[in-house]
């Protein structure tokens, strides 16, 4: 037959599953792609205003339109806290140059952690510039900011804080929680922060 | 030994689709879907909800879609390893005094079973580059040996299959050419991949076609070279229907779709051009380059056939 001669029935048959092949990867790629859409709307940064270390003011009005990603810390912590600070500047040396994207560390030992405390660890992080600023307020603004503003709880602080980073968006809310000590996590962390970069405010 | 061919024969389809698979999890960024090896997130079976993780576990880690995307890839392995795995006990069974089935048949078998326990370093390190690179180039040596072992015990079973055929002369000598292109433009392919994995490291938040476009001398050398494999490719496949007398089917097949895939290599070498490097054109190109190294690699292989039975 001469169908046959000009082109293959072997041939046709492995054309014909490629292609079914490419729309069994079409469906799948997809799935996986909305699979990671749903990035949920947790809740809304209530407004507040800390003093931040280095002098000023920090707070609701200074997120907006940045990413960022809050932790709560104290310096004097040997246990989760210079894990989520190794985690901190790596985020802070992969960010450089990118002034919307900010971390903000809270102190929940604010007796301890006075400003000048706070600003030589930043130093001590090599922090040198605002893209990664260190917080401090009363006791009592804290729990609150951490139970109600974030739902992170904050019993027996200092010992107690959460040690878990929160995502925000430009718009104050929050999108995302990520453990600290574990790679898997903090990958998924840089992904989205990747995604909330591009998603228009 | 009929029962041999067919699983040596199923054996190299069941490895393409492993391949096609692996390349899904690549594209769909599902490589992490379980976080842990062989199990996933602690279970045999997959959670089906985050309600099923254990309470150690952060249930943001999880994502259904991904984690079973990963898991599927891992059973489709398996079983492939387990097709692979008979299929090397019929060959020592059926083919021992045949070393040119039995050294590549076992080759396999030892292969496949580095292929599974090296998809556990792939997760735990968490997709290194070049831990990733050696997977995907240890599955292409996987396929070609299970081509090379199904095609000879085809030659066992059929030893007329390239008696009446001509080819034109040094035909194997081209055929080699491409196949060593091919073979070296994957490699290098790997290394583009791995460079964009790195630049994607140094620029966190650009867009993929601008990591694209930063990747710099490896990205010439890829075009350069897929410009001179498309050549090849073309070269031998024209060769092989303008130039045969009476080929085996093998081989006409063979070359009209090296031409099919040459066109689709410069449609998707084009596309990349203009779009940068959406998934599933990422999978396609992957496995249309899988299917060219074997492809030509069987050609070469008839060729070779039919060199020995003429002398």
């Amino acid at each position: 037959m001469s169908v046959q001669r000009n082109f293959p029935r072997g041939l046709f048959i492995a054309v014909t599953s490629a292609l079914a092949l490419m729309v069994i990867a079409a469906i799948v790629v997809e799935q996986a792609e909305s699979s990671r859409e749903a990035l949920p709307v947790y809740g809304r940064v209530p407004d507040f205003a800390f003093a931040e270390c280095r002098g000023g003011n920090f707070g609701l009005k200074d997120m907006l339109g940045n990413v960022c990603v809050v932790d709560f810390i104290f310096t004097r912590c040997q246990g989760p806290c210079p894990i989520m600070a190794e985690k901190f500047r790596d985020l802070y040396q992969s960010y450089r140059g990118i002034g919307d994207v900010k971390l903000v560390s809270m102190t929940v030992d604010p007796g301890y952690d006075t400003p000048q405390v706070l600003h030589q660890y930043a130093s001590d992080q090599g922090v040198t510039d605002d893209r990664w600023v260190f917080l401090h307020a009363p006791m009592d603004d804290v729990v609150r900011l951490s139970e109600q503003g974030f739902m992170l709880p904050a019993d027996e602080l200092p010992m107690g804080h959460s040690t878990r980073f929160v995502l925000v968006d430009r718009r104050g809310q929050i999108r995302g929680y990520y453990c600290s000590d574990d790679d898997n996590c903090f990958g998924a962390l840089k992904a989205q922060i990747r995604r909330l970069y591009h998603e228009a405010s | 030994m009929r029962i041999t061919y067919r699983f040596a024969w199923i054996s190299t389809i069941a490895t393409y689709l492993v391949i096609f698979t692996g390349g899904l999890v690549r594209v769909s960024g599902a490589g992490l879907g379980c976080p842990d090896w062989p199990k996933c997130f602690g279970r045999w079976i997959p959670p089906l909800s985050s309600s099923q993780l254990a309470p150690s576990i952060d249930p943001s880690q999880f994502n259904f879609t991904l984690a079973w995307i990963e898991y599927a890839n891992r059973l489709c392995g398996l079983a492939l390893g387990i097709l692979i795995a008979i299929t090397a006990v019929l060959v020592i069974i059926n083919f021992a005094r045949r070393v040119r089935i039995l050294v590549p048949s076992i080759v396999a078998g030892l292969i496949v079973a580095f292929l599974g326990w090296q998809g556990g370093e792939v997760v735990t390190s968490e997709l290194d580059p070049t831990i990733v690179s050696v997977h995907a180039l240890l599955s292409l040596v996987l396929v070609s040996l299970m081509i090379f072992v199904t095609q000879q015990i085809h030659y066992v079973l059929y030893p007329d299959a390239e008696k009446g055929s001509i080819y034109p002369a040094r035909i194997r000598y081209w055929l080699s050419l491409a196949w060593g292109l091919s073979l070296a433009q994957v490699l290098v392919g790997t290394q583009v991949r791995g460079t964009i994995e790195i630049i994607s490291r140094i620029m966190p938040l650009a867009d993929d076609r601008v990591w694209l476009s930063n990747t710099g001398s490896v990205l010439y050398l890829h075009t350069i070279l897929g410009i001179m494999v498309i050549a090849a490719g073309v070269f031998v496949g024209i060769a092989v229907i303008l130039r045969s007398t009476n080929p085996s089917s093998l081989m006409r097949e063979g070359a009209w779709a090296i031409l099919l895939l040459m066109f689709l290599d410069i449609v998707l070498g084009f596309g990349f051009l203009l779009t940068g490097v959406p998934a599933l054109m990422e999978i396609l190109h992957l496995w249309v380059s899988s299917f060219v190294v074997g492809l030509i690699l069987m050609m070469r292989t008839a060729a070779m056939q039919k060199e020995r039975i003429a002398s």
